[in-house]
């Protein structure tokens, strides 16, 4: 079979893709299949996508099973490794698991790209420990709300709007530290 | 209690007929995912923290017992398979921590309504199931169970991310409701498509019950929430309890229209169903599981009188090959589980037809 993109080399690689229950099936070569990005991408499916792939893929990075386009990769923070189980932000997105509790604190900055992709925020609200309600839980809540919109403007590339969130995001936050005070 | 009383053939307590809106919504469960500060958790930790986190854990809950709530506690390792796998079926506890062989342990109350899984993916989960539609009843038990263990347990928590959880799926509230439907209507005349996509635009997943890949089987669907961070506990709970409800409407929508559009083909259905389940020698888990949803339907819509749904509840869990096996007393191979299968049904189902003709005798009379 012909690359369906180049349509010269040889198809080697078979891209399967679901979108809304709708399976289609795409053949390219090694080259062009190399300068598709996308995530939610699968090369060589065999079987059920593992889990931890399934992660990876929500996270926007392609799992090549060959195992020789590695460089393609972005670098992603090599040094960092939690220094309580020794867990890489890699190793998390291969197993789509955390080793320890201090992984959140040593991924913190990573984690809430990550984030926006399965959750609803990335800010927690709602019971902790020994403070069964908090009075500032409102604002807590506005600013998460702010934060995705935020995260929505960057991605539609809408900057204004990015601006006066953050803006308002930065006051709320003020208003959070000065214990409900709107300190100018 | 000794193990035994869990393992006996009965429908669980959290499947009893008397809850709410009972013939659609068969049973609510909510789960709590906690860790402990200073233990990494269990994908990485060590025998000895493994150990360490779980008699902090039972400690903490055997010292909660009282005459309300009363904890038996088992190791998993010591546990034979099939007893395990009788347990998961009973959904007492999950298929991952019948894996497990390091320090993990279930505590699980009398009633069976609270479950404690202690080293599953997380140190601890908290779940609690009740019957029919209780999502609220069954969060503020599992809260209130979850405010006496932080007394005692040093959560993991952080400021920013909640309570921290090995998967980043569960991070934030840790909590995770979910409903169990039985939706033959939607399912026959095909909604049931549009409605799951529905779903995943809201932010829930639909399953199957009886584990991954069964989605269609007796026509039995999960619907849990899928986000656990960035909102909180009221709006998750309140969210899968607006959707739980518009499902049930359109179900009784779905099943209005098909009685009136196709009555006799349900009644022969239904009786199909029934006399399958009743006479047959042989039933596979899938067989059985139609046939059930069938009767089930049938009793639902009136067809179908004499079968009470706790019976039917009952042999939904029996019909999974863990109880099938137990029935028989040893391991089978899944063509001799058909015939058990299809004896232990025709079972259960006779206890009924011997009074229901009794009953018969004496209408003729009369």
């Amino acid at each position: 079979m012909i690359c369906e993109h180049c349509q010269e080399r040889q198809a080697t690689v078979t891209v399967t893709q679901v979108v809304n229950g709708q399976k289609s099936e795409k053949h390219y070569c090694e080259i062009c299949a190399q300068n598709f990005h996308p995530f939610n991408l699968d090369f060589h499916k065999e079987e059920q996508i593992p889990i931890h792939q399934l992660v990876s893929n929500l996270f926007g990075l392609p799992v090549w099973n060959s195992g020789t386009q590695e460089k393609a990769q972005p670098v992603i923070q090599k040094s960092a490794q939690c220094p309580t189980c020794g867990f890489t932000f890699r190793r998390f997105l291969n197993e789509g698991k955390f080793g320890c509790a201090q992984c959140y604190e040593t991924f913190g900055k990573q984690l809430p790209q990550v984030l926006t992709k399965i959750q609803a925020g990335t800010s927690h609200v709602g019971k902790a420990p020994g403070k069964p309600q908090r009075p500032d839980e409102t604002i807590r809540k506005e600013i998460a709300a702010a934060r995705e919109k935020l995260q929505k403007a960057i991605v539609e590339e809408r900057f204004e709007d990015a601006a006066t969130l953050r803006d308002e995001i930065r006051d709320m936050e003020r208003k959070l530290e000065g214990g409900g005070v709107d300190t100018p | 209690m000794n193990l035994e009383y869990f393992l006996k053939s009965k429908a669980p307590g959290w499947m009893d007929d008397k809850g709410i809106d009972a013939d659609i919504v068969l049973s609510t469960r909510v789960r709590l995912a906690r860790n402990l500060e200073g233990s990494r958790f269990p994908l990485s930790f060590t025998e000895q923290e493994a150990q360490q986190v779980n008699d902090m854990i039972t400690k903490a809950a055997i010292s909660l017992n009282n005459e309300e709530l009363n904890f038996s506690n088992f190791t998993i390792s010591e546990m034979p398979a099939l007893q395990r796998q009788v347990l998961v079926e009973k959904h007492l506890i999950s298929p991952l921590l019948a894996k497990k062989e390091k320090s993990a342990s279930v505590l699980i109350s009398n009633d069976e309504t609270v479950s404690l899984m202690v080293n599953e993916e997380d140190h601890l989960r908290i779940q609690c199931l009740l019957p029919g539609l209780q999502i609220s009843e069954a969060y503020s038990k599992a809260e209130k169970l979850d405010s006496q263990l932080e007394k005692q347990l040093p959560y993991a928590f952080n400021e920013q991310f909640g309570y921290l959880t090995s998967c980043p799926t569960n991070v934030g509230t840790g909590l995770r409701a979910s409903v169990m439907m039985h939706l033959p209507a939607l399912t026959m005349s095909k909604q049931i498509k549009v409605v799951t996509q529905m779903l995943a635009r809201l932010g829930m997943v639909v399953r199957g019950i009886y584990g991954e890949g069964s989605e269609n089987l007796g026509n039995i669907y999960q619907i849990s929430n899928q986000m656990t961070l960035g909102k909180s506990e009221e709006e998750i709970l309140q969210d899968l309890q607006e959707v739980t409800i518009q499902i049930i409407k359109n179900e009784r929508g779905a099943r209005e229209a098909l009685l009136k559009n196709s009555r006799i083909v349900l009644e022969d259905r239904f009786n199909r169903s029934l006399g399958t389940l009743k006479y047959a020698r042989i039933l596979t888990t899938e067989e059985a599981a139609a046939c059930l949803s069938n009767v089930r339907l049938g009793v639902d819509m009136g067809i179908i009188q004499g079968v009470p749904l706790h019976i039917l509840n009952e042999c939904m869990i029996l019909l999974q090959p863990g109880f099938v096996q137990q029935y028989a007393g040893t391991t089978l191979q899944a063509n001799e589980r058909d015939i058990y299968r299809a004896k232990l049904l025709r079972e259960k189902l006779n206890l009924k037809n011997q009074k229901l003709m009794e009953k018969g005798e004496e209408r003729h009379d009369v």
